[in-house]
């Protein structure tokens, strides 16, 4: 079967793209420059860009080009050294179509392709800049061994509403965080920035911030609302629009307002799925779901699905994924009630400890504090204790735990790489141990933690019966 | 008990190895302590270079206890493995012990590989690795000709080529 050539050239306005990223790159020696000369080397610095900067990115740009063609991808690009750079099309794992705000502007994509190296690490390419119309013809070529041609835009399997994205940043510890990181990331800028600019702003804010009472609770209310705006603005910002498709054998899901990410996965790729959620997001009954897939380079080896959805819609969406997932609302098989101590030993010691060091040295409002804390972690522990558990209904295995996090995943045991049992002392003595399976190509592991003795043996028997019914203790 | 425990034992010169590695690492601490005092001395600080002689002695003497004769026999005594039909299966460690089964279809590559220390005693290690990073295991110390067979054997039932 030999297909039409696809060749070509980065977009010419990836010249742009590439000045830019050199003006970027060159944005703080520059600023640097200007202060401690002055404006005058405005003309110079100008000058610079135009007669070096320009040349080199057209020069680049006229060196790079791509051509996929028996079966493989090449990528040849430099200017002194040239690389040629090769990947069969069976290697290529996804790729992803970004339009950064500065692309969109110009209706330019970045292309990033992944693609399984020999061995374990991973080959990565990227065309800086190409037509929209090219980068998709480009990835349609790219992946074609796993399309199945679809005719019309296929129904969305989910698509968040600003409603809904709303809602979820304001209960999302990420985005309800992230003030605390923009101001952490300030005060950090503050020590490079000239004349302390920013200790002079913080003092004559702190100036004026109201001493009486109502003036203090009006502050941390407006401080409040400031942070849950932030928050809502982060979530719309990130997941605008964030939609998830199934073309034939690819799940696409596309995201975000001024920078449109679109990231692909074959289904056959996808070990399980995870369904996770927060005690913010609980009562609301929100969750997030993200797949779980081997061989690409997003963190963990998750991409997610959605980044919040009703509780009502999980059920669906894990079906439209994979056929055989089963209900995260169905019970599963609670782990020893012994297991509930371990979990009290985790989590309570330090705040309790830490207690009674503070009413010893009589430290009244730590003491108070650290009660508190500690109340709260053995009501964690609890819950930690009953969200353990697992299931295997014959194809698909149930995992779940966490409290703060709750993480609650499915996963086919034909992707299990290699399976993992530990004990350690206490679990010794308390009759547990935690089954690890490992997924393999950067998807991590799951874990069954605190499984029972005579729970760990007969589930590792009915995930690979062959393999362990020789390993399996029959006197139980 | 959960699992079956493996049925194959480390060769019994891995104990001496690892006791050798301990002693190494007791020595080096012990110079460690020896330069600090040393130094204390020339400094004038004849109370300080008590103290840390005296501590740092004995906490030689534990380490080397622990790293020489209690380490390499409680991990000798405490790792197996076995070949099944379509597994590898190692298992060690005793407080913390740990139960690995790779199925021979998930094994990527098979390595022998022999350090300085395990070359003198004429010992090999066979290394398993996995798509998984987590997914992998080794088996220490092994006679070269056992070690070859494992190799052979786990290759074949992987379906991995003989490269050899």
């Amino acid at each position: 079967m030999s297909e039409a050539e696809l060749e070509g050239r980065l977009h010419p306005l990836a010249v742009l793209v590439y000045a830019r990223r050199f003006v970027g790159a060159s944005l703080i020696p520059v600023f640097a420059l200007i202060i401690s000369l002055g404006t005058r080397v405005f003309v110079p610095l100008i000058l610079a860009v135009v007669l070096v900067g320009l040349p080199l990115a057209v020069l680049w740009w006229w060196r790079f080009r791509y051509r996929v063609t028996g079966g493989r991808l090449e990528v040849r690009s430099g200017l002194v050294n040239r690389t040629t750079r090769v990947v069969p099309l069976d290697r290529v794992r996804g790729v992803d179509l970004t339009a950064p705000f500065f692309h969109r502007l110009l209706g330019l994509v970045k292309v990033e392709i992944e693609a399984a190296a020999g061995g374990r690490e991973k080959a990565e390419l990227a065309l800086a800049a190409v037509s929209r119309r090219e980068g998709e013809a480009l990835r349609e070529r790219l992946l074609a061994g796993a399309r199945v041609e679809v005719a019309a835009e296929p129904p969305a399997l989910y698509r968040a509403t600003p409603r809904l994205l709303a809602v979820g940043g304001l209960l999302s510890g990420r985005y309800l965080l992230a003030p605390a990181a923009v101001v952490g990331v300030l005060f950090n800028l503050a020590d490079d920035l000239p004349g302390s600019l920013v200790e002079r702003g913080t003092e004559a804010v702190i100036d004026r911030v109201p001493t009486g009472a109502t003036g203090i609770t009006a502050t941390v209310v407006a401080g409040l609302v400031l942070i849950g705006l932030l928050a809502v603005a982060g979530s719309l910002l990130v997941d605008w629009g964030f939609t998830v498709r199934a073309e034939g054998d690819r799940i696409t899901a596309e995201r975000g307002l001024l920078t449109r990410r679109t990231v692909s996965i074959d289904r056959g790729r996808i070990r399980g799925l995870d369904v996770s959620d927060t005690p913010l997001r609980r009562p609301f009954r929100l969750a997030g779901v993200s797949a779980i897939a081997g061989g690409v380079r997003r963190a963990g080896g998750r991409t997610v699905l959605a980044p919040v959805i009703r509780g009502g819609d999980v059920g669906p969406l894990l079906r439209a994924v994979d056929s055989l997932a089963p209900d995260p609302a169905d019970p599963l098989i609670a782990h020893p009630r012994s297991a509930r101590g371990r979990r009290f030993l985790r989590a309570v010691p330090v705040p309790a400890v830490a207690t009674a060091v503070a009413i010893v040295l009589g430290w009244w409002w730590a003491a108070v504090a650290g009660l508190a804390l500690t109340a709260v972690m053995a009501l964690v522990a609890i819950d930690r204790y009953r969200q353990l558990g697992h299931r295997f209904d014959g194809r698909r295995l149930s995992l779940r735990g966490g409290s703060l996090l709750r993480r609650w995943t499915e996963l086919d045991p034909a992707e299990i790489v290699s399976f993992e049992l530990r004990r350690s002392p206490s679990q010794r003595r308390a009759g547990l141990a935690t089954v690890v399976l490992h997924l393999g190509e950067g998807a991590g592991s799951r874990r069954a933690l605190d499984a029972g003795e005579e729970q760990a043996g007969p589930l590792l028997a009915e995930l690979h019966p062959r393999l362990f019914a020789p390993l399996v203790r029959q006197s139980l | 008990m959960i699992l079956r425990e493996p049925a194959e034992a480390l060769d019994p010169r891995m104990r001496t190895v690892w006791a050798l590695e301990g002693a190494i690492g007791a020595a080096l601490l012990a110079l460690a302590v020896a330069v600090t005092v040393v130094v204390l001395v020339v400094q004038d600080a004849s109370t300080a270079a008590w103290i840390v002689g005296i501590a740092g002695a004995a906490g030689v003497l534990v380490c080397a206890l622990g790293l020489v004769w209690l380490r390499p026999r409680h991990d000798h005594a405490y790792f197996r493995y076995e070949v099944t039909e379509l597994g590898l299966y190692v298992a060690r460690g005793w407080l913390w012990r740990r139960w690995q089964v790779v199925p021979h279809a998930r094994i990527e590559t098979v390595d022998i590989k022999s350090g300085p220390l395990l070359r003198a005693f004429g010992l090999v290690a066979v290394q398993v690795a996995t798509a998984a990073a987590g997914g992998g295991t080794e088996i220490p110390g092994l006679e070269p000709p056992a070690a070859d067979a494992l190799v052979a054997d786990l290759a074949r039932r992987a379906g991995i080529e003989d490269e050899r």
